[in-house]
Formats: C-alpha cells, sequence, structure tokens
C-alpha cells in the first residue's frame, strides 16, 4: 500500500508544478459558467422546471465548473504515450499491480488538478453579484453529504477513467478511446444539460447510471434538492457503482495486458 | 556455476492485421481485414548461468528486445518454456520482478517532473528496501557512477548521460539477482560509455549480478564478455565465445606497404593488390591465407626494397557486418 501511497504522492506533486496550466483552466471554467448561467437563466424565466430552483441551478453549474476536473474524465497524463510508443515496459517490471498503479497514478493527477483549480474558482464565484453568484449550501448536513459524495465522484471519474485506459490499450489511440468514454459520460452526467432539464422519463433511467454521480450528485446535495434520505441512497448507490467499476476494470485490464503487443521495439 | 536463465523452444508470433494502400485501402480495412502472422522468435533455446555477463546481438528486428521481454515477464510467449531464476517470468510476474533489474536504453522509469532523489525514495519503498541496506547500496553506486550532484534535479534537466547513469543506478537500488540492458549505450557520448561498461563490469564483480545485455555497439561486448548469442529473423544462429567470432571472420587483414620506389607492377603468393598508387600499395590476404607477418616480410623483400609497412584487421562492426551477411540476415 505504502508504494500505491508513493506513487499517487508523486504524480500529486509533479501536477501541482503546472500551475500556469490550472491558471488557464480557471479562467476558461469562469467564463463558460457565466455563459451557461445567463442561459439557462433566459431558458428559466420562460419555463419552470419542477425542483429545481434558481438558486439551485446557481450553485449547480458553478460548482460544476469549480469541480469539473472531478467529472472531466481523461486519461493519465503520460498513459497515452506509455501505451502507444511502448514506456509500458516499466510498469510490468514493478513488483507492483498494474491497474493500481495506473489508478493511483491518475488519482494523484486528479487531486492535484482539483485542488488547483476549485479554490479560485469558488471564490470568484461566490463574490459574483448576488442575482448570479454561487449560493450558500441548503444546511451543514448537505453541505457535509455533498462533500463525502465529492469525494467518491473523484474515485468513480478515476475508475471510468481507467475503462478509458483499457480502450486506449485495445485500440492504440488514445484520442478515440477518450472521445468515446467523454461522450458518454459528459451527456449522461449532466456536464452538457444538466439532468433536471431532461424529461422526466430520461432521468429516471440516467440515476442508475454511474456517470450522473461524478457530476451531477453532488452538486444536487449540496444545493438541496435531494432529501437527506435520497442523497443517502444516492450516496450508497454511487459506492456500489465505484466498487463494481474497479471491479470491471481490472479484469478488462487484465485480459488485454495479457495480450499486449509492446509497442516501438 | 548452475543456469539461471533457461530457455527452451521459445515461440512467439504476433499478429499484425495489414493495411491496403490508400484512400480506397483504408474504406476496405474498416469492414474486412486481412491479418499476418509474424514469427518473432523461432524455437529459441539456451541457457545463461548465474554470473555471467552475456552479449545478445543480431541486426535490428532480429527478436533481441522480443526475448529480452519475455525475460522480464512483459510479454508471454507463444509456446515453449522459459525458466528465469526459478520463476516462470510472466506467470508469476509480481514474485518475480523483485530480483531482476531492467534498463531499456531508449525510455525512461524515473519520473521526469521530480528530482532524481524522489524517483529513488520512491523505488525504495516500492521494492520494500530497508533504510540501511538503500544507503549502503546508493553509496556503492554513487561511487561508481557519481550521481550525487545529480540528485536535486528533475530528470527533464538532465542530459542523456546523466540520465542514463540515473536509469542505471535506479534499476540497481533492490539489488537485482539480473540486469536486463537494452541497448544501455544507445546514443551516449565516447566518456559516458566507457563509464557505463566500467560501471556494469563492476556491479558484476562486486555483486555478482548475471547480466544481459543487447547492443549494436560491438565494443560494448568487446569490453565487457566473451559470451554471446547471435540472434537473426527469430533464430538463434550461435551461441557461444566472441573470440571465436573474430578468429573465424576477422583473419582478414590489409596490409599498407611503402615501397622505396615505384614498381609498375607487385604481385604476392597468398595476396590480392587491393590497390596500387605509386609507391604505396595495400595488400588484402586471400581467405585461404592466414597472414603471418615474418612470412609476409620475407617473400614481400625477396623481391622488392620496403620502407614501412602496416597490418590493419577488421573492427569488430565490419567483423559483425561480414556475419550479419553470411547468415543472410
Amino acid at each position: 500500500m505504502k508504494s500505491y501511497l508513493g506513487i499517487f504522492k508523486m504524480q500529486f506533486k509533479s501536477e501541482l508544478q503546472y500551475r500556469g496550466k490550472a491558471i488557464s483552466g480557471v479562467a476558461t471554467q469562469f467564463f463558460w459558467g457565466l455563459l451557461k448561467i445567463y442561459l439557462y437563466l433566459a431558458f428559466m424565466s420562460t419555463a419552470t422546471v419542477t425542483g429545481f430552483t434558481i438558486s439551485q441551478m446557481l450553485s449547480y453549474i458553478w460548482l460544476g465548473q469549480a469541480f469539473f476536473a472531478v467529472s472531466y474524465i481523461n486519461l493519465p497524463k503520460n498513459s497515452a504515450k506509455e501505451i502507444v510508443q511502448g514506456d509500458v515496459c516499466y510498469k510490468f517490471v514493478k513488483p507492483l499491480n498494474l491497474y493500481n498503479q495506473w489508478y493511483f497514478e491518475y488519482f494523484g493527477e486528479k487531486l492535484a488538478s482539483t485542488i488547483l483549480r476549485c479554490f479560485p474558482l469558488i471564490i470568484i464565484a461566490t463574490i459574483m453579484p448576488a442575482s448570479i453568484a454561487l449560493q450558500a449550501p441548503a444546511g451543514t448536513i448537505y453541505f457535509l453529504l455533498f462533500f463525502v459524495s465529492l469525494i467518491i465522484s473523484l474515485f468513480l471519474s478515476v475508475a471510468i477513467s481507467m475503462l478509458a485506459v483499457y480502450l486506449t490499450l485495445k485500440t492504440l489511440m488514445p484520442k478515440g478511446a477518450l472521445g468515446i468514454v467523454n461522450v458518454v459520460t459528459g451527456l449522461l452526467g449532466g456536464s452538457y444539460i444538466p439532468l433536471p432539464f431532461m424529461p422526466q422519463s430520461v432521468q429516471n433511467v440516467l440515476n442508475y447510471l454511474p456517470f450522473r454521480y461524478i457530476s451531477d450528485l453532488p452538486f444536487r446535495i449540496y444545493s438541496g434538492s435531494l432529501d437527506i434520505k435520497t442523497s443517502l441512497i444516492q450516496i450508497g448507490l454511487s459506492l456500489a457503482w465505484l466498487l463494481l467499476l474497479v471491479l470491471i476494470g481490472k479484469l478488462v485490464m487484465h485480459s488485454a495486458l495479457k495480450k499486449t503487443i509492446v509497442q516501438g521495439g | 556455476m548452475s543456469n539461471i536463465i533457461e530457455f527452451k523452444n521459445v515461440n512467439k508470433e504476433f499478429k499484425l492485421s495489414l493495411k491496403e494502400k490508400g484512400v480506397w485501402g483504408a474504406i476496405k480495412g474498416l469492414f474486412k481485414r486481412k491479418h499476418k502472422i509474424i514469427k518473432a522468435l523461432q524455437d529459441v533455446s539456451f541457457n545463461i548461468e548465474e554470473g555471467d555477463i552475456v552479449g545478445y546481438i543480431g541486426p535490428n528486428g532480429a527478436g533481441k528486445s522480443t526475448t529480452i521481454k519475455i525475460m522480464s515477464g512483459i510479454l508471454n510467449p507463444t509456446s515453449g518454456q522459459c525458466q528465469v531464476n526459478g520463476f516462470t517470468p510472466w506467470k508469476e510476474r509480481k514474485k518475480y520482478v523483485k530480483n531482476i533489474g531492467v534498463v531499456f536504453g531508449q525510455r525512461s522509469q524515473l519520473w521526469w517532473d521530480v528530482p532524481v532523489r524522489d524517483s529513488f525514495e520512491l523505488l525504495k519503498d516500492i521494492y520494500k528496501i530497508p533504510n540501511e541496506e538503500f544507503e549502503e547500496t546508493y553509496k556503492l553506486l554513487n561511487n561508481a557512477l557519481k550521481i550525487d550532484e545529480l540528485l536535486d534535479r528533475p530528470l527533464r534537466q538532465l542530459s542523456l548521460g546523466q540520465k542514463m547513469k540515473c536509469e542505471l543506478a535506479g534499476a540497481l537500488l533492490h539489488r537485482p539477482k539480473i540486469l536486463f540492458l537494452d541497448e544501455p549505450t544507445i546514443g551516449l557520448d565516447a566518456v559516458t560509455k566507457l563509464a557505463v561498461r566500467e560501471f556494469v563490469k563492476y556491479i558484476n564483480k562486486v555483486w555478482k549480478t548475471t547480466i544481459i545485455l543487447t547492443t549494436h555497439d560491438m565494443n560494448d561486448i568487446d569490453a565487457l564478455t566473451n559470451k554471446v548469442i547471435l540472434i537473426g529473423k527469430g533464430q538463434i544462429l550461435y551461441n557461444g565465445s566472441f573470440d571465436y567470432l573474430k578468429n573465424k571472420y576477422g583473419n582478414e587483414k590489409t596490409i599498407n606497404v611503402e615501397f622505396a620506389k615505384e614498381y609498375r607492377k607487385v604481385q604476392l603468393q597468398g595476396y590480392q593488390v587491393v590497390s596500387h598508387e605509386k609507391n604505396v600499395a595495400i595488400f588484402k590476404n586471400l581467405p585461404q591465407t592466414i597472414f603471418h607477418t615474418q612470412e609476409f616480410l620475407q617473400q614481400i623483400s625477396k623481391k622488392y626494397e620496403i620502407i614501412d609497412f602496416s597490418v590493419n584487421s577488421l573492427s569488430v562492426d565490419e567483423i559483425l557486418a561480414k556475419l550479419y551477411k553470411e547468415y543472410e540476415l
């Protein structure tokens, strides 16, 4: 375990060095946030959405922007090069589990980039004019549940990324693999359109898929659009999905690695 | 000495999907793909004794790296048996790799963005090396490689030679019993190459580490070992002493002779004139002639008056080129 934590720390430290990247990320997320908020304000002034108030929408959007690094599925930074050019060799010659090496490496990277981006954005979003600012959480208990749910999201998001790593191993095309996973998670998880805006029948299905847990659930809990009992059940479900996806990821990745052809001589 | 590595009838096949030419070919490829089986290794068998340094040589694409990757547990062969240090590498990978070190000359195992020291600390955790042993090993490695002043710099700021020194140290922190070096001197300057060779010899001496090395620089082999395995087109072609190869393929000499005056025509029995200009001639021994200095001088001084002469042997690289040619590699 100590070695996996070491791998996590190593990647965390490496990622913290990229401050410039984080600053430009914060700027992008901020402007996208503003754009989305004005869009939905215009939309909500003419139509009523059941169970989703304007202040809940504001929190939903701002938190979504602040924790974009959590919900956005990417590949571990080095993995594309590792797989396509064959540096993955070195992962094999360590006395460690291959899936875990990638998982902890990416967890470190993701946590660092989340921390670098979320605080500036939350501060900016809080000091915006009251009509478009990030709202306070619905209550202390909601905030705590939000926090728990967010941590699970982080783990879950990394587990989904591992499936993208698997697809890359299979296809040797990082961009293609990522494209598939991104469209699926973004659309089904509420990053493109908030889930409350979707028809009830669609929501009924999406509520049980894993993708909403990395973007939709924590923000809904924060703003109190779900009651505590529902929140707890959903957090339980997200944990179940986490375990299931890690298990699936381990299984498929090991079967793929058995057939690995190391690229590039 | 006992065998630490045993390869028995190992085969490795790769399935390649063939890509047809042009846009139409690419579109056809979307629906129907033809496959071709590439035989990377065919019936490869050899043994390596504990404590040996063995050079694994052959032209590009011969199967050297594939063999190294099977030995280090990265690839599994299509068929055949392989025992290394009592393990079947790809079956008991995690247990097995604790006792091996691997350096791929063109890749890096250390972390790119952080100081080398941090990478070493992490390797220490990964291989569960006790503090004391780690300090002792590091001291020994540093004595040989002089890497102390590099430790606080991120890997990306090091030159290729400095990086290779750190990679070597990193691969040896856990004192592996077997060290695989895949082209460790590729791209290095002359001084660093010498340092790497010295280091490899030193490690082999102090720890009795078994070392398997692939290289295209025959001077590496010349400096390190007399045991070579030659592979070509996936098959073992020769397994034995390097000196034997050199003698067999390296008996060709070129002899430059400077005469006292200009002779119109020079001729010697058993030798062929390669070029002849003014009072200088270059001879080459015919394949059946074994060059012998005294015999050569007697023969030539009987007919001509000579001022100076020099004998050149083929370089190791030229010998190898000849060898590859003979095996049609």
